[in-house]
């Protein structure tokens, strides 16, 4: 077979986020790729390099065995690279033909005659099985249809290289088999395919080889006929445990959060979390392990009273708080650390002080009558920067010029001030570095010692590992299995994580 | 090294401060310059065409008090549009706002003359205030409950409230005591509850307000006894008292101040105004933080609309004193420039609303001494607001943090924290 595209050590950086790390690529003519890793793995960022949506810092691009550079979208379409976002890039008013033709030349400019264009949209269809009716309207069909349109325009537009950016997340499962279908067929017929996933079971099931990326690092490249989903999900993971966490015995106290069967649905309105059962005691971590997108952060939404449950309770310390409202949650003393501390978690235009005082501005001494204290509220402001450390020149910056570890801070500081009994901590770490993970991981360990039960929502199986009492490891909405900490097995977790076992609740007891 | 990183990023704060004062006012000076152009094509001088222009609105104390008379209503409605935008209700409907406010004050003077002035004039500012509130109702439910764009449903409202005042004052209004067929009580629009002289003239207008109704001038107060028996023989005295132009400068710029006062307080200092600007920052990071993001969109909505129907009963019971057709035209959609070039914020509006007031307090005298026309200063106006709006996609500071970042990542900084506790 001979080698279409190569990359080279591509490097590229954002502010304050190394996202990819001189990553070398191979891809090769009428090969279906897998591009495996986490959210944040660096996948689409290394791909809208070689499509020339981003220009890398550094690295070299080789296309059929030259050296391209790619500067826009437009050069790689000339070199023959089509990409299919994960958000599709369609008209809704407009056809399907329309769609396709869009931003080329038309036959019989500057008329717009569009049946020349319809057929070759239908015959191209036919040709690799992508039936699609040129003359519908893109709002008027299905989603897994409209994902179809952007492989036409793809192909219409003389494509060699495909690129998917996770396609399977919007489909049905009967679409994803029609999907599979088609780019099998497309394969076939020489074109190469790269295919952005984190879901382990169709890279076995589709692709021929796979490259896991992780932290913007490439891991390996490897034949799917000589590895299994258990070796994947273990190289996407990974499982260095690089930090020190000193955790003490302690014997859990009552119980402070009980779940059952909790069912709940996901912005698309499909099944989310499927009747799930747990508890959480005092002084107890609770981790929830799972690949991204298995239902995490929707359990955390509706256990903060952010999203409604279809079925079943939530109980914080003996009160049935099922779909009440995050204020009426926050006064049973439930803390939150949302997963986005850009977007969910913190104000960013709002400075640090107004920020800390995000949950208890309202309650003496910082306001009396609604009106703010100037005084108490600076003095409450001082002493969570000091406790918590956040790096600042002052309480009245702005809390967006501050560094995602000391952001982070803020709303540690924020969430942990009012001595919660339940912590919700929903990948507290994500995208921090080495000093301020340790630092958050150490709060979370001092909350659990000094009474607090904790609910740690991670997708680092090491995290998870370092920081629980126990795990519960979820996978398709469902918890396949809870676990102690202390003996657990990576590879049974890690096994329990892609879907290939099942293991009872081996803490359950009657409390 | 860290002292030095401190020092930086103050400065870096202060930048990012000091630019949000510098776009408007750079924006102003642009205005002023292109529209000189305009002026130099149609044969003026600009520099004496400006020199008319600010003599005309502070080089005497009449243009100072015509200045203050048109500045009012653009700080009550600048002032609305501010709040409803901090707190994400973006409030088009001042104008209508205005007017309901107008017509509830003067209804009130005309229904109640016999009250005590001070009482008479506080009840007249909370009708007006309370009307604009109505008025602001049912876009406030629709944005709250049911997530209806504001921008639509107010604007809608304006056009309701243009021509409801429009009817009320051009109708041919039945005489009173006379019932309409079958000993029906007329309904209350056809009463004329604003005492509208002679609806089928071209420029009817409702009856003058008593002077109970009146805010206090500076000329009033001169007249008062305590002022006459304190000074009554002073010479400087009889000069004040002989400056006609003080009879036009009411309470109403001082109230005006005072509610921008009223204003900072709220928005920067109180529970009502932090949740206000959390949900216009980001509703979901406010939803949360436990706030309840419909109940503080509703009650964003209902301050807004608020203070647009004060700045209505402001002009009637502190300049017109009457209502008539196009009494305050775009006083309301005005605010909306005088919002943005103030930066949504209460002492901007104050600022801004100077500027807008004194452009057309100042635009008289320039046409008569220079016979550039009046229009040149809504050129000057719209420009300003042009640039402004332009300006502010120039966020200077959020780029000066991106490029430094950028640099920290390509030198291989990349854990500027760990860098930190390590100088610790």
């Amino acid at each position: 077979m001979t080698e279409l595209l190569r990359l080279e050590k591509i490097r590229k950086t954002f502010p304050g986020v190394l996202a990819n790390d001189d990553v070398d690529l191979s891809i090769e003519q009428g090969e279906i790729h897998a591009l495996l890793g986490e959210n944040g793995a660096g996948k689409t960022t290394l791909m809208n390099c070689v499509y020339g949506l981003y220009r890398p810092d550094s690295g070299k691009i080789f296309w059929k065995g030259k050296e391209v550079s790619v500067h826009q979208a437009r050069d790689a379409i000339a070199l023959g690279i089509g990409m299919v976002h994960q958000h599709f890039m369609l008209v809704p008013p407009l056809t399907v033909a329309e769609n396709v033709v869009l931003g080329l030349p038309l036959p019989r400019e500057p008329l717009l005659d569009l049946s020349a264009v319809e057929k070759e949209v239908q015959q191209t269809g036919e040709r690799y099985g992508l039936l699609v009716n040129p003359k519908a309207q893109i709002w008027q069909l299905p989603v897994g249809v409209q994902q179809r349109v952007e492989i036409l325009k793809a192909l219409y537009r003389k494509a060699e290289l495909l690129i998917l950016d996770e396609p399977t997340a919007v489909l049905t499962p009967g679409e994803v088999e029609e999907l599979f279908k088609v780019l099998r067929s497309l394969a076939n017929q020489g074109i190469s395919i790269i295919f952005i996933t984190h879901k382990l079971e169709e890279v076995m099931a589709l692709c021929d080889r796979v490259t896991v990326l992780r932290n913007g690092r490439k891991v390996a490249t490897v034949n799917t006929s000589d590895t299994n989903t258990r070796e994947l999900a273990k190289m996407m993971v990974g499982r260095e445990v690089f930090l020190d966490i000193k955790k003490p015995d302690l014997m859990p106290g009552e119980v402070v959060l009980r779940v059952k069967n909790l069912s709940a649905l996901d912005n698309r309105e499909l099944p989310a979390v499927k009747s799930v059962s747990f508890y959480i005691r005092r002084n107890e971590i609770l981790g929830i392990a799972g690949v991204d997108g298995n239902g995490q952060t929707e359990l955390a939404e509706v256990l903060f009273g952010m999203r409604k449950a279809t079925n079943g309770t939530v109980e914080v310390l003996g009160y049935d708080v099922t779909n009440c409202s995050p204020l009426e949650i926050i006064n049973r003393g439930v803390a939150y650390i949302p997963p986005d501390r850009q977007h969910t978690g913190l104000l960013l235009d709002f400075t640090i002080t107004e920020n800390l005082i995000g949950k208890s501005y309202y309650k003496l001494p910082l306001s009396k009558n609604g009106i703010f204290q100037s005084r108490p509220i600076a003095e409450f402001a001082a002493s969570s920067i000091k406790k918590f450390d956040i790096r600042t020149p002052g309480p009245d910056l702005k809390v967006k010029l501050l560094s995602g570890g000391n952001q982070q801070k803020v709303v540690l500081a924020r969430e942990m001030s009012g001595n919660p009994a339940l912590v919700i901590a929903a990948q507290p770490t994500r995208g921090l570095d080495v000093g301020a993970t340790e630092y958050v991981r150490n709060q979370m360990v001092e909350a659990r010692n000094t009474g607090a039960a904790i609910l740690l929502i991670s997708t680092e199986l090491e995290e998870i590992l370092t920081l629980s009492d126990r795990i519960a490891v979820m996978y398709e909405g469902e918890i396949v299995g809870i676990v102690p900490a202390k003996g657990a097995d990576i590879h049974e977790i890690s096994e329990m994580m892609a879907g290939v076992l099942r293991v009872g609740d081996l803490t359950a007891m009657d409390i | 090294m860290k002292s030095k990183n401190r020092l930086w990023i103050l400065w870096r704060e202060f930048l990012e401060r000091s630019f949000s004062i510098a776009i408007p006012v750079a924006a102003i000076m642009a205005a002023f310059l292109v529209s000189g152009f305009i002026i130099l094509a149609w044969g003026s001088s600009p520099m004496a065409a400006y020199t008319a222009l600010f003599s005309g609105a502070f080089g005497s104390i009449s243009g100072i008090a015509t200045t203050l008379q048109r500045l009012t209503p653009l700080v009550f409605t600048g002032l609305a549009v501010a709040y409803g935008y901090r707190g994400g209700f973006f409030n088009i409907g001042a104008e209508g706002q205005l007017y309901m406010g107008a017509i509830a004050a003067v209804w009130f003077a005309i229904t109640f003359p016999n009250l005590p002035s001070w009482l008479l004039i506080t009840l007249c500012i909370f009708a007006s205030g309370f009307m604009g509130l109505v008025w602001v109702l049912l876009p406030a439910y629709l944005k709250a409950k049911r997530g209806i764009n504001e921008v639509l449903t107010t604007l809608l409202m304006n056009y309701i409230a243009i021509q409801y005042f429009e009817w009320v004052i051009r109708v041919d209004h039945i005489q009173e005591g006379i019932l309409l067929f079958g000993g029906v009580e007329p309904i209350w629009t056809f009463q004329n509850w604003l005492g509208i002289k002679d609806a089928t003239q071209p420029h009817p207008k409702s009856a003058f307000l008593v002077d109970a109704a009146h805010l206090p001038t500076m000329k009033s107060l001169l007249e008062s006894n305590l002022f006459s028996s304190l000074f009554g023989g002073a010479e400087w005295y009889k000069e004040l008292l002989g400056i006609t132009a003080f009879g036009r400068i009411s309470l109403a710029p001082l109230l005006a101040l005072l509610t921008a006062l009223v204003i900072f307080f709220v928005m920067f200092k109180t529970v009502t105004g932090y949740r206000s600007r959390a949900v216009g920052i980001n509703p979901e990071a406010a939803r949360f933080m436990g706030i309840n993001v419909p109940r503080t969109l509703f009650v964003t909505a209902l301050i807004s609309g608020t203070l647009a129907g004060l700045a209505g009963g402001m002009e009637v019971l502190g300049t017109q004193h009457r209502v008539i057709p196009n009494f305050l035209v775009n006083a309301g959609f005005d605010g909306i420039p005088v919002a943005l070039i103030g930066q949504l914020h209460p002492l901007g509006v104050l600022l801004s609303a100077t500027f807008f007031g004194a452009l057309r307090a100042g635009a008289n005298k320039m046409q008569v001494i220079t016979s550039v026309p009046i229009a040149v200063v809504y050129i000057i106006q719209a420009l300003a607001i042009v640039f402004a709006i332009a300006g502010t996609t120039v966020d200077i500071g959020a780029n000066l943090k991106k490029k430094r970042l950028a640099r920290e990542v390509s030198e291989q900084k990349l854990e500027p924290a760990k860098e930190e506790v390590a100088n610790a």
